[in-house]
């Protein structure tokens, strides 16, 4: 679970961190990434590597739907047209019963085929495979910001209007940032789908968006630590929890308590998270 | 059973009216995205569980202290969390993070101090009355009536008070307000109070009639956003017409489609007004949005 969150989390620092654009749409991007990995490992019987490309490209492009109308906006407007998406998404996913079988979810969700029939099942290749995906995501995102792309993005999130002054086109720029990020969101959702073999429509709700969003502000953002950082304490925290000896029902909402306290503290007192680098605005 | 629909819309679109009223409140003079408000509105039916209930007040007298406790929260709020950050000079985007963070935390503390599960008022089912075809029960004339008298008297407070006056100076131009001897802070008190009353108010009533859990702050909240979207941003009138056009709306589509894409119809809506009308219906038009 940490490496899929630290795919998430990397990939929403490209949106918060780097452009400044606190997005809530994030958990239906990483639901239409898991419904079209059960697509096509269950009804076109792909193997890993053109189930990857298919969930990328299809995440990118129903992103990109949202992507266009909502980033002519600006602020609140923004987080208000992505928070609508997220809504959407999520009545479609669970009111189109023919589909996506709505609130009974889908059970059995085969194991991934790499090449050939070695079929990766257990907990052990999944790490494995989780891992190099995760790793994968970090060296391509530590590659994007410090490329031309990259710094690109942070004079458009430090100052647009210069940016624009100097020939950038700050839309354009945004829609990329938001596609690519969406892109790789959509691969914690095939690794979800395919770890867990069962997918509802519960997974990807609103909860799971500030959820989400508050592990990146957690960590922190504009740099590569900070989202490592919020996904391991947000994925870490709950098992403390039990190791603390709390039972259950007392230990799931005081973890939503300790989340909604470190966010007011940091928001309060280092804005930039506990690693990131870059100061909200 | 369209006119019976058409009734329960204006109904429901008056409570919506009401809470979103409170939000603009808030929001039009603080440009605080105040997410918590949600809050408020989950957080005064469980002050009444526990007076009429629990220690059995009546009802009235119940409502009454849920209110003044569901101020003193909306208050606490305000100067704790709101007025440093403010006299930071953070961002809005700051002010709202922290505001989903508050919402986290006293979702949660209400959901371990009184469970997850629903919880109801009343336990009676509630009498009604008859005109031809239509049937309404008291409770929603009760809900009807007051949101309706709550919303007058306070466009009449705005157009007619010195308070009034104010809010609508700080609406337009905070700094400029402040400059002719105007305490911010002070008009902030009053707004944040007021803000709470329409939020207990709504969630009050809401909650006598269909009952509450923890999260239903969340759902209403979103209705309310809309409904401000949708009126526009600026002018105290928009979210009452934005509030009535969104009941009525999701009340028809359950009547033409079904409950479930209630909330599909409702964020279309939204998206489309952010497209092509994003100053709403009687919002004035800015060069940035």
């Amino acid at each position: 679970m940490i490496n899929i969150y630290i795919i998430l989390t990397t990939s929403t620092n490209l949106l918060v961190g780097m452009t400044n654009l606190l997005s809530l749409g994030q958990a239906a991007l990483y639901g239409i990434g898991a419904y079209l990995a059960v697509l096509a490992l269950m009804a076109l019987h792909l193997s890993l590597l053109p189930t990857l490309i298919f969930v990328i490209l299809g995440t990118s492009l129903l992103s990109l739907l949202v992507a266009y109308p909502s980033l002519r906006l600006r602020g609140d407007y923004f987080v208000l047209a992505t928070l609508g998406f997220q809504l959407i998404v999520f009545t479609i996913l669970y009111n189109w019963v023919s589909v996506t079988k709505g609130p009974y979810g889908i059970p059995g969700i085969p194991s991934l085929v790499l090449f050939g029939d070695i079929i990766i099942s257990g907990i052990i290749p999944y790490l494995i495979l989780s891992s190099i995906f995760a790793i994968g995501v970090i060296i391509i995102f530590y590659k994007l910001i410090h490329s031309p792309f990259g710094r690109a993005l942070k004079a458009v999130r430090d100052d647009e209007l210069s940016a624009q002054a100097i020939g950038r086109n700050v839309t354009a720029l945004k829609i990329w940032a938001f596609v690519v990020s969406s892109g790789f969101i959509g691969i914690s959702g095939l690794l979800y789908a395919s770890y867990v073999s069962y997918i509802d429509p519960t997974s990807f709700n609103l909860d799971e968006a500030i959820f989400i969003l508050s592990a990146v502000i957690i960590g922190g953002t504009g740099n590569i630590k900070g989202p490592i950082v919020g996904a391991v304490f947000v994925v870490v925290l709950p098992e403390l929890l039990r190791f603390v000896g709390l039972p259950d029902s007392v230990a799931a909402n005081l973890r939503q308590i300790i989340y909604g306290l470190m966010i007011i503290i940091l928001m309060r007192l280092r804005p930039q998270g506990l690693a990131g680098e870059y100061a909200l605005k | 059973m369209f006119l019976q629909f058409m009734i329960n819309g204006i109904i429901i679109g008056s409570i919506y009216s009401l809470v979103s009223l409170g939000f603009a409140l808030v929001y039009n003079t603080t440009r605080i995205f105040h997410l918590a408000y949600a809050v408020l509105y989950m957080f005064c039916p469980y002050i009444i569980l526990t007076f009429y209930s629990n220690l059995g007040y009546p009802l009235i007298i119940a409502f009454i202290i849920a209110i003044i406790i569901t101020i003193l929260l909306s208050l606490i709020l305000e100067i704790i969390i709101y007025r440093p950050l403010s006299k930071k000079g953070s961002s809005d985007n700051i002010i709202m993070i922290s505001s989903i963070g508050i919402m986290i935390v006293v979702i949660n503390i209400v959901a371990m101090l009184y469970g997850n599960e629903t919880k109801i008022l009343n336990q009676n089912i509630s009498e009604t009355l008859t005109f031809g075809s239509i049937i309404i029960t008291y409770t929603q004339l009760a809900q009807f009536l007051i949101s309706s008298f709550l919303l007058v008297v306070f466009l009449m407070f705005l157009k007619f008070s010195k308070f009034g006056i104010k809010t609508r100076a700080m609406r337009d131009d905070t700094i400029l307000c402040s400059v002719f001897g105007s305490d911010i802070y002070k008009m902030r008190i009053a707004l944040f109070t007021l803000s709470a009353i329409f939020a207990a108010v709504g969630g009050g009533l809401v909650a006598y009639d269909v009952g509450m859990d923890p999260y239903v702050g969340m759902p209403m909240l979103l209705n309310a956003v809309v409904a401000l979207i949708i009126g526009g941003i600026g002018r105290f009138e928009a979210p009452i017409l934005g509030g009535f056009i969104i009941g009525i709306l999701q009340s028809l589509s359950v009547w033409a489609f079904s409950a479930r894409w209630q909330d599909a119809v409702t964020f279309t809506l939204l998206i489309l007004f952010l497209m092509f009308r994003p100053q709403g219906l009687l919002g004035e038009k800015r060069r940035t949005v």
